[in-house]
């Protein structure tokens, strides 16, 4: 076993780190209080074939796998700048569109991910049906050769950004079992019928949710992504590299707010020695950094393991519950450390928590992955 | 055209440098090594030139194993191919010494039409090495370049010194030195780094380039380095209290300082 890093991965790391560095923290805390799209860091990426690293080389992207997605997630985070949507564009629809989209799909959609010109957003939730994805009630009619899609869907991140959306649908239901069949479709976000609204929400994110309403939303045959009515076991393969960059983010955000803490605890003194002398103040931040790093280390194993083809569940479900506790953990430490300072706009340390706090909920709840450790890790009878 | 860029890894220029204490020669173990900042631009403006035109261009670099890591940040930049010059025997060299070696590196890459350097590295700030190889190369000298432009086979400058901006023109083959002004370099995309991994590096002893051991090292260097201590803490600035002429002293100051 060798914990290395390749040279490649080393030279992957430094660079995303420059190019988010640029921009830094100053940069994300700006546009999340001002709930603005980092547009301009999301293109220098894409440019320099960052965005799209897990795409076919063959559709323009970096043919990568997502062990490298989630090092440039990992990096632009720890540089202050966590991008919510690589989860979304990158890692769903990306790998979602390269493994079940038609050619046309790929040759359409692929090339314009890869270099960040466009974003492709994921809607699956839906009011009544939120984690338990076998009640969604959004559907798609067969109207001849065409679909119609009548359904809502919530907290939908980016779609102001994004120039199409991958929406889960149900297309039948299965008789013994009374589970949805679901079919995904990807449909222009600017498609008649289709009437979005904002979902305001009191995190300051750079990127917009928004409700989704389909009022008979009509696709043609070339919008079906995959086989109809296999789409549940379909977004199973995107919902673990989503589950995965998560933890890439939520690790990043962690380091960033370790790194401004042990920077201000370093310099900053009230009774003649820096507050970092205090165990009171150096505890929580040495306690959220051993968090921090045995998150990463699940989170690389995860990203490893998917891209080996073998089974990721288990450790992308762990690599997500941790990393997001230790973010938690990591900014909260960060902020007590500032003071009053921690909650000041000019510290943006207050955007950060609100990440980390929905990445405890999204994109899978806490409590969820601790079913599923119980159930199926341990061995204990389903709770649910 | 055969453009060479001359290129060097120095000591993390943000972290603390530090001399050996055994024979005050750089302690490459002190710090983190990166591909000098200037070098960076010296490999940008290359690559602007072959890609306005067409031409091939070849990092020449000198300095222990580990200098691959530099090498590399240049190939992943879009460099074709590289010539490492790697030997104990080079340890200590002195810029004379350094200038010849490379000299002779460059005289075995066939017909070269510019080379390419940085003004001045950050760790030693000699500033003289690219002016000693185009006395060596018998090529003309244009160094401090803050712009470079190439036209047939005439190079021209714009050389920025504290006293004033000159401008230069040669006929090539000729030697440019850059300065930080001349461009900002680009990071390395995805695929150029994994297709660093493929491009030819030709790792070559002294021998190989028919440089003698009595040429380099720091036995035969020029100049010694006898003592050395570490820079004195920096010091408490200057507070100036505004009596009607703050702003006047504030540029007084900055200009004192050549930041202005």
């Amino acid at each position: 076993m060798d914990f290395r890093e390749t040279t490649e991965h080393r030279a992957l790391r430094e660079t995303v780190a420059a190019i988010a560095g640029r921009f830094g923290g100053g940069y994300y805390a700006e546009r999340a209080q001002a709930r603005q799209p980092c547009t301009e860091l999301w293109q220098a990426l894409g440019q320099g074939g960052y965005i799209g690293i897990n795409i076919p080389e063959e559709y323009g992207g970096g043919g990568a796998g997502l062990l490298e997605l989630t090092m440039v997630c990992e990096e632009v985070s720890t540089q202050g700048c966590p991008l919510l949507l690589l989860l979304v564009s990158s890692a769903i629809s990306g790998e979602l569109l390269a493994r079940y989209g038609t050619d046309e799909q790929r040759k359409e959609w692929l090339p314009r991910l890869a270099t960040g010109q466009s974003k492709v957003v994921f809607a699956i939730t839906e009011p009544d049906a939120g984690s338990n994805t076998h009640r969604l009630s959004t559907t798609a009619t067969r109207d001849g050769a065409d679909y119609l899609l009548r359904g809502s869907k919530h907290y939908i991140s980016g779609v102001d950004e994004a120039e199409a959306i991958l929406v889960v649908t149900r297309t039948g239901t299965d008789e013994t079992t009374g589970a949805a069949r679901l079919s995904l479709f990807v449909v222009p976000t600017d498609a008649p019928g289709l009437v979005r609204t904002p979902l305001p929400v009191d995190v300051m994110l750079p990127e917009r949710q928004f409700v989704l309403h389909f009022d008979d939303v009509r696709v043609g045959p070339g919008a079906l992504v995959g086989i109809e009515g296999e789409g549940f076991a379909q977004v199973f393969h995107g919902l673990n590299p989503e589950r995965i960059t998560g933890a890439a983010l939520c690790v990043g955000v962690a380091r960033y707010a370790l790194a401004r803490a042990a920077e201000y605890a370093t310099t900053r003194e009230v009774w003649g020695v820096p507050v970092g002398s205090h165990q009171g103040v150096s505890h929580p931040l040495a306690q959220a950094k051993i968090e921090t790093e045995l998150a990463a280390l699940m989170t690389t194993r995860a990203a490893w393991s998917h891209d080996a083809g073998l089974p990721a569940g288990e450790a992308s479900n762990m690599a997500k519950y941790a990393a997001a506790e230790a973010a938690l953990a990591a900014v909260d430490a960060a902020i007590q450390t500032h003071g009053g300072n921690g909650l000041a706009t000019e510290y943006g340390l207050v955007p950060l928590w609100g990440l980390a706090r929905l990445l405890r909920i999204a994109p899978v709840n806490r409590e969820m992955i601790l079913n599923y450790v119980a159930q199926h890790s341990l061995g204990l009878p389903r709770s649910y | 055209m055969n453009i060479v860029v001359l290129v060097k890894q120095v000591p993390d220029t943000w972290s603390d440098r530090k001399l050996t204490d055994a024979d005050h020669t750089l302690d490459r173990g002190s710090a983190d090594a990166v591909l000098d900042e200037i070098n960076e631009r010296a490999v940008e403006e290359a690559l602007k030139l072959k890609e306005a035109g067409d031409g091939e261009v070849t990092v020449v670099c000198m300095g222990p194993e580990r200098a691959t890591d530099a090498i590399r940040k240049a190939l992943s930049m879009g460099v074709d191919k590289a010539v490492h010059l790697s030997d104990e025997a080079l340890h200590g060299s002195c810029a004379v010494q350094t200038a010849r070696a490379l000299a002779k590196v460059i005289g075995t890459l066939g017909e070269v039409d510019l080379v390419v350097a940085g003004n001045e590295a950050t760790d030693g700030t000699v500033g003289a090495v690219p002016a000693m190889i185009a006395e060596v190369l018998g090529m003309p000298e244009l160094t401090h370049a803050r712009k470079l432009t190439v036209e047939g086979s005439t190079v021209s400058i714009e050389r920025e010194t504290d006293d004033a901006i000159t401008l230069l023109q040669a006929e090539l083959p000729a030697v440019v030195s850059v300065n930080e002004k001349i461009n900002e370099p680009r990071y390395p995309s995805f695929k150029g780094i994994m297709a660093a991994k493929k491009k030819p590096v030709t790792t070559m002893a002294i021998g190989d380039a028919g440089i003698a051991a009595s040429e380099v090292g720091l036995a035969n260097a020029t100049s010694t380095v006898t003592a050395s201590r570490p820079r004195p803490p920096r010091e408490a600035g200057q507070v100036v209290t505004d009596e009607g002429d703050g702003a006047a002293k504030l540029v007084e100051y900055l200009v004192g300082q050549k930041l202005i």
